[in-house]
């Protein structure tokens, strides 16, 4: 079921990655990005193929898979497929729902722009991204 | 290595380099190069040119060691480094390529040392002014953001093997 517009502000507001916006541009995200709800068990990125986009997970839950063995679980707040876009490759993880999922969606080509004009999410995403890769590094040492 | 002490030609570049500080203008050009700094605004370039100071560095010397808390970010304008955890060599880096990033963003300690693998000249970047650019210029913003999307993804590759 679809939220109001209202909710699904307030619902935005909340969430890490436009925690430093003011209202008006959380109404406006929520324009600019499409709603979007997947059933469990359902893969919204593939592994090595193109047609990419972006999303933030407004519920629910998705399992990152690489070569079938799940790395990671994403949740409420979190946000994938911005490294492909960026890169201009095809996604190196599956990325399926574990259940029912809502997300908002952005195509792969308005993303740059996206970011371009809402600077407090670049560098949510940035903080987010340097936590990824000491995780990562971590992981390797 | 004899074949690099006798050619003549790199020595006497870096000489003159250390003697004669580059202008304003040699040191945009040399900056408008750098993938990092790729499509900035001309006022951020200048900010740039004028806040970032050139740093020499000897064969072997240390950048930067893990563990501390970074001030800085660098970008390698002539010369190469390597990156070290412990005494594992992660990566090595080239002309354009910059490093240090990471403290800055999080304010957590290096999680590598970086060591100059010759004679090389960097630019230095304050915390402070690299937030700065951060936060005026969106173009300079989405660059740091493909680096680390490339450091992150080229972690996560590795660990795959």
């Amino acid at each position: 079921m679809m939220m109001s517009q209202e909710e699904l502000v307030d619902t935005l507001a909340g969430l890490s990655l436009f925690s430093n916006l003011s209202r008006p541009q959380v109404e406006q995200v929520a324009h600019k990005m499409t709603e979007e709800s997947y059933p469990a068990g359902q893969r919204i990125l593939r592994q090595g193929f193109s047609g990419t986009g972006f999303y933030v997970i407004i519920d629910g839950e998705v399992a990152i898979k690489i070569d079938g063995e799940e790395r990671a679980r994403l949740g409420k707040g979190d946000f994938f497929g911005e490294m492909s876009i960026l890169l201009g490759e095809p996604p190196v993880a599956d990325v399926v729902t574990t259940r029912q999922l809502r997300v908002l969606h952005l195509g792969g080509p308005e993303l740059e722009e996206f970011l371009r004009d809402y600077p407090p999410v670049m560098y949510r995403m940035l903080k987010t991204l340097a936590l990824r890769l000491r995780n990562a590094s971590r992981w390797r040492s | 290595m004899a074949i690099a002490e006798t050619d003549g030609s790199r020595p006497a570049r870096r000489c003159y380099r250390a003697e004669v500080p580059r202008s304003l203008e040699e040191k945009s050009s040399a900056l408008a190069s750098v993938p990092l700094f790729a499509g900035i605004s001309s006022q951020s370039m200048a900010r740039l040119a004028d806040s970032a100071g050139e740093v020499e560095f000897g064969p072997g010397q240390f950048i930067v060691r893990q563990g501390q808390v970074g001030t800085g970010l660098y970008v390698i304008l002539d010369g190469s480094v390597t990156v070290l955890r412990g005494s594992d060599e992660l990566a090595r880096l080239g002309n354009g390529d910059f490093f240090g990033e990471l403290s800055v963003i999080d304010q957590q300690p290096r999680n590598a040392s970086v060591r100059a693998a010759e004679q090389t000249t960097c630019l230095a970047l304050a915390s402070w002014d690299l937030l700065a650019l951060v936060e005026s210029d969106p173009a300079f913003a989405l660059n740091l953001i493909r680096g680390l999307v490339g450091r992150v993804r080229a972690a996560g590759e590795h660990h795959r093997h």
